[in-house]
């Protein structure tokens, strides 16, 4: 589709070009009259390699050249004869490649003779072939293409090809298409070596200095920071999938009991459970990157209660083609019981073939622990959360009498999660921000962010057992570099504003200094004692870490500039939600609740939904609504009630699922069209509280 | 005023690559996404540095070998692309120079001489095009299609000389080959079904014949679902988009064509975030926007990573207000449409979303509306769910508005191509110092036309001046950005490919 003319320079070549326009007319006329009468002498095909000289792109010629070939060789035995006609080919190719580098054509013709295997290819050629057109034009990608087959195609060792890029990189070291041949390269070497860490350690520290070296001596030049970029990626992720939390957590007692003295020692290890009223266990597992394959015999539950026969995972994340990092089920108590009993639920998830990442990595870190739930036969007061309409703190929570510390011990699954080689990641990581810190800032944002990116890498695998100071320490600084770069580089401030709240996530979060000013067990009267997490007026943008959050069931983000509550789909605990004065601008937006079967209390009050005609957010899941079969009859009963669907449907696949008791949504603009309250009365028919007021 | 640093001023492409990747999965993507600010009323660079930049050195020649760290020495890539810069700044420079008026006649789109190139061409071409020779459909597009751009009618003894032409190009077993008697070709196919639908006649449409492409395109396919250009030719994404175009602006795309392909598309999605021409290539304007478009037209879109192949394309735009094709190239003119229409179809995506979920329930479409396709009125619901309408895919994406913002800066898109683009005899060109060509001529100006049309919220109405850099008269007729054929054009074919009943 590239293809240019090149147009004659000169008037005066005008007449030559003639006369060779029409050699050519005659050429083409002769090769298509021989490709129909499936004529290949000797004579014919030689009229062939004229035609291609000229014009590489003839590729009715390519084809008869293949047909001519196929025919012909029919007739050799010789292996000398038949080499001298492979020879042929080649050289055609060659004295098409001369004239036009970028022939698809001729390109593949050369791979389709040596995909033939009638002789043993002369690997001196073809390099010495591809050593000539990439020193024209080093970008060349049909040249990068061939490269990659003829490799393969030869079985030449993979750190041969790297040799090669290292070369190329030397000559030009803005010269992307070497390093991204490097990185598929090293891509390959990982999987095939799998020689543990020694290796990868090697490899990953030279190419650090390889890459770093580039950029000190070009800070301005993209390619190095590309490349820079794919390192860190290999460099922070373990090569295997990890499970990093779980819900229940391991030692967790459920339980379906509101027995006063219960409510004294409530901490996390005993958790009073909405969702056992209806003997239902939503149970959440979530690992450090997407992975599929969750079934009953990828993750094992042993237990004395009867769960029924299919235990069914779900992925809960919202990405694409069934990878997910956070996975839930809703395991179903069968059994029967006549007075208080504990339960304890064995979680098994051995090494396991069927649960893969997506770079297809199999699960190779077993996972044991048990929780216990806790059924209580007797007619236990109905709870109802929604006798008065459930208020919020609006002070901090220490000044809060009634509140209990979480002990965070319990939060954590295993300690097999500390890796082996983080040593080896975080000193890597070290150094490569005490290079970066030398860099002149000259407030480079391109600096500032691949150090922000550094620190955030390095915050990460001190969190495996490292103190949580120097994690803050790492977040302080980084949090820094994205306040300066929403300075320097306003055009990208949402995306800035994201980075920092999920390191100010991770800050607050990390450790039980500080997430305890944040959590507490809220217990009111007439009530029961609920796990509480304050988040507020923090300028978050984005959630982050929900993996820390899953025990929590009332969640107070109000006073943010959330735009998107994505992630808060793990939190299947959760009752109750706050995200009041916010920037949540559509329903679309808050999709992740619907995902959350036992959620009560909602409260979207003055946020942005139906102010905005555009919806950025559905850019950013690929799929909203994936479910939205199961809306149809949804959508028939609000159209009996004259309430026009085309306009609502958003709302009406969000409100759908929901069983609130309670929701607020004053300060909305979509609170005040016509018949929005019809539509919510018609589709939450559980319905108690209104905006502050009951509802019949 | 904007401060173009010159020389070894950073592109932000640099920072695209540092976002959107090696993010933890559960925070898979940014809420807001990066959204350039809201259009400036004058021209501006997307992303100039808001602090001066050093000044440059002596560029060196292009020293090979960068020994000493101590003393940074260019590389040829940074020369070249030095000099570029320095040459489009000094076009620039004239433009800022210039009073309003000057810069209205600067910004101008010189139609007549525009129009003067592709008609002589389409009548005459040098001698020097015969290594164009098995492209020939190419030129009949690279000319008729931008000459409907510029709503400039052809004679009816052109047009029917192009459709004899192209009918001879046919083969008799279904496809279109490079020139008459050549084998059929998936390329050569989209290039002379869209020039056929831009001239638009009933001879020229009814030319097609449909049973035999949809054969044609049955064999050019693979176990595997991609397609292969040719007969014994090569697989790859461009195959697979020209072969889904046709299919889907014929009305011939069925789940038998379309079985397979989104899957090798998405394989070629690169780790950058646009797509590659094949799998383990590199991220490339061209394919990204033929595997973006293919899959749209399947409605398989969601195979993509959408938010890193935005962040992709709108960081190939640099400081010289074009598009490069890849990492660390230099602009090119055709980049305006590959790349620029790329992202102006992502700017449509929200709404395909949108459409889908309310044609499942909603049967009670106009009843004058007889694109629907359905014969019986009562029973549309079903008819929906049990076959794929597929040409309705394309059909419905044209029609949705565009409910957010441009996400790339399509003013300094404008002004690229007007201005360093453009020649003054007519026809448009790769870079300044590059020769003017009918390729060229023809994505300059289609990119130029979707980023006028970009920033339009409504698809019933026209741009705002505001829009549209330099005079109003600049403006171009819109296309269908999945096709590239002018809008219009597009909806008689639409029409004339529906069934009949």
């Amino acid at each position: 589709m590239h293809g240019r003319p090149r147009r004659a320079a000169k008037p005066e070549d005008e007449e030559a070009s003639s006369a060779k326009a029409a050699k050519l007319r005659d050429l083409q006329a002769q090769v298509l009259q021989n490709q129909h009468s499936g004529t290949y002498t000797k004579e014919a095909i030689g009229l062939s390699f004229k035609l291609l000289e000229i014009n590489p792109e003839a590729y009715t010629a390519w084809n008869y050249r293949k047909l001519a070939f196929q025919h012909n060789i029919k007739e050799l035995s010789e292996p000398e004869a038949i080499k001298s006609a492979i020879d042929d080919e080649l050289r055609v190719v060659e004295v098409a490649l001369r004239q036009n580098p970028k022939s698809y054509g001729a390109w593949y013709h050369r791979k389709w003779l040596l995909n033939q295997k009638l002789a043993p290819v002369d690997s001196k050629r073809e390099f010495g072939l591809l050593d000539k057109l990439l020193k024209v034009d080093a970008r060349n990608f049909h040249g990068w293409n061939y490269r990659r087959f003829l490799a393969r195609f030869m079985g030449v060792p993979d750190e041969e090809e790297l040799n090669y890029t290292m070369d190329k990189i030397s000559d030009n070291f803005s010269n992307y298409s070497a390093w991204h041949n490097r990185s598929i390269l090293l891509s390959n070497l990982l999987i095939k070596q799998n020689k543990g860490f020694e290796s990868k350690q090697k490899i990953f520290s030279q190419e650090f200095e390889l890459v770093t070296q580039a950029l000190f001596i070009g800070p301005s030049d993209q390619s190095g920071w590309f490349y820079h970029l794919w390192l860190l990626a290999q460099t922070s992720t373990p090569d295997n999938p990890q499970l990093i939390a779980s819900w229940p957590c391991s030692g967790a007692k459920l339980s379906s009991s509101l027995v006063k003295e219960k409510v004294e020692q409530n901490t996390l290890s005993s958790i009073w459970c909405h969702s056992l009223q209806e003997r239902t266990v939503p149970m959440v597992l979530y690992f450090n990157e997407p992975v599929k394959g969750l079934n009953q015999s990828s993750v094992k539950l042993k237990s004395d209660l009867d769960f029924g026969k299919d235990i069914h995972w779900r992925a809960l994340s919202m990405t694409d083609s069934g990878y997910s990092s956070c996975w839930t089920t809703y395991l179903q108590i069968a059994n029967e019981c006549s007075s208080s009993q504990q339960y304890s639920v064995e979680v098994s998830i051995p090494c396991s073939d069927d649960i893969v990442s997506r770079s297809g990595s199999n699960y190779n870190c077993p996972v044991h622990f048990t929780f216990t739930i806790e059924l209580i036969s007797d007619d236990a007061q109905d709870i109802d959360l929604f006798d008065k309409p459930v208020a919020y703190f609006s002070e901090p929570l220490e000044s809060h009498g009634n509140c209990e510390p979480i002990p965070f011990d319990l939060l954590k699954i295993t300690g097999a999660l500390v890796e082996e080689d983080s040593n080896w990641h975080f000193e890597r990581l070290s150094e490569e921000i005490d290079l970066f810190r030398e860099l002149p800032d000259d407030n480079c944002k391109f600096v500032k962010l691949t150090l922000a990116r550094l620190l955030l890498a390095c915050a990460a695998i001190k969190s495996c057992g490292r103190s949580p100071h120097e994690r803050k320490r790492y977040c302080e600084e980084a949090l820094g570099h994205f306040s300066d770069l929403i300075r320097l580089d306003p055009s990208h401030k949402q995306y800035y504003e994201d980075e920092r709240s999920l390191v100010l996530m991770d800050k607050l979060t990390c450790d039980m200094e500080t997430f305890v000013k944040h959590c507490s067990v809220q217990v009111q009267p007439n009530s029961i004692p609920l796990n509480h997490v304050q988040l507020c007026k923090l300028s978050l943008t984005h959630v982050g870490f929900a993996e820390r959050l899953m025990w929590v069931q009332v969640l107070d983000l109000s006073h943010n500039s959330l735009r998107s509550i994505e992630g808060l789909e793990a939190l299947q605990q959760l009752v109750s939600l706050n995200i009041s004065n916010n920037h949540i601008s559509s329903f679309t937006a808050l999709e992740p609740l619907t995902k959350i079967m036992f959620l009560k209390v909602l409260d979207l009050s003055s946020n942005e939904i139906g102010a905005h005609s555009m919806d950025t957010t559905r850019y950013i899941c690929s799929s909203p609504f994936s479910h939205k079969i199961e809306a149809h009859e949804a959508f028939e009963e609000c159209q009996k009630k004259n309430i026009n669907v085309e306009e609502y449907w958003d709302a009406i696949l969000f409100f759908k699922p929901l069983k609130l008791g309670q929701l607020d949504i004053k300060g909305n603009a979509v609170a005040s069209k016509e018949n929005f309250r019809t539509l919510v009365m018609t589709l939450i028919p559980s319905l108690k509280w209104l905006n502050g007021e009951c509802v019949n | 005023m904007v401060r173009f640093s010159l020389g070894r001023s950073a592109r932000p492409q640099q920072h695209a690559a540092v976002r959107s990747r090696n993010r933890r999965p559960q925070q898979a993507q940014p809420s807001g996404g990066d959204r350039p600010p809201p259009p400036v009323p004058a021209a501006a660079p997307m992303d100039s540095s808001p602090e001066p930049e050093p000044e440059p050195g002596p560029p060196t020649g292009g020293d090979p070998a960068p020994a000493d760290p101590e003393v940074p020495r260019l590389t040829v890539t940074q020369v070249e692309q030095m000099n570029v810069e320095a040459r489009v700044t000094d076009i620039y420079r004239v433009l800022w120079g210039g009073s309003p008026n000057t810069q209205s006649i600067i910004l101008e789109l010189w139609r007549d001489q525009h129009i003067e190139y592709l008609t002589h061409g389409l009548r005459h071409l040098g001698p020097a095009f015969q290594i164009l020779d098995a492209n020939r459909p190419w030129l009949c597009y690279w000319m008729v299609h931008p000459l409907a751009l510029l709503d400039e009618v052809l004679d009816d003894d052109l047009e029917d000389d192009i459709v004899d032409f192209l009918a001879r190009c046919q083969d008799k077993d279904g496809g279109y080959g490079g020139g008459p008697g050549q084998l059929p070709h998936l390329a050569t196919t989209y290039a002379a079904v869209n020039t056929l639908v831009t001239i638009g006649s009933e001879r020229a449409l009814s030319s097609i014949n449909r049973d035999n492409l949809y054969k044609f395109m049955l064999r050019m396919k693979e176990e595997s679902g991609a397609f292969r250009m040719h007969d014994g030719g090569e697989i790859d994404v461009r195959a697979s988009y020209t072969a889904i175009s046709v299919a889907s602006l014929v009305n011939i795309l069925d789940v038998e064509l379309a079985k397979g392909v989104g899957d090798y598309i998405a394989s070629c999605q690169t780790y950058e975030g646009g797509i590659a021409g094949e799998p383990y290539a590199e991220a490339h304007g061209g394919y990204t926007f033929c595997g973006l478009a293919a899959l749209i037209m399947l409605n398989e879109v969601e195979k993509l990573d959408l938010p890193s192949l935005i962040d992709w394309v709108a960081f190939r735009q640099g400081v010289e207000c074009g598009f490069q094709g890849r990492t660390n190239k230099l602009v090119d003119g055709c980049y305006s449409f590959w790349q620029g229409a790329a992202i102006a179809l992502t700017q449509k995506l929200v709404m395909v979303i949108d459409e889908q979920l309310k044609s499942s329930y909603s049967s009670k479409k106009p009843s004058g509306d007889d694109a629907c396709g359905t014969s019986s009125s009562g029973c549309a619901l079903e008819k929906l769910s049990a076959a794929v309408d597929y040409a309705r895919f394309g059909f419905d994406f044209v029609q949705r508005s565009n409910q957010v913002g441009p996400l790339f800066h399509n003013l300094a898109l404008q002004q690229y191509i007007l201005l360093c683009a453009q020649v003054l005899e007519g026809g448009l060109r790769d870079k300044p110092g590059k020769n003017r060509d009918h390729y060229h001529s023809c994505y300059c100006l289609s990119g130029l036309s979707v980023s006028q049309y970009c920033a339009m919220t409504d698809t019933n109405s026209c741009p705002l001046p505001q829009h549209v850099l330099g005079p109003y008269s600049n403006l171009l007729e819109p296309i269908h950005p999945l096709y590239n054929v002018v809008l219009d054009k597009y909806y008689t074919a639409y029409e004339f490919f529906q069934p009949s009943d």
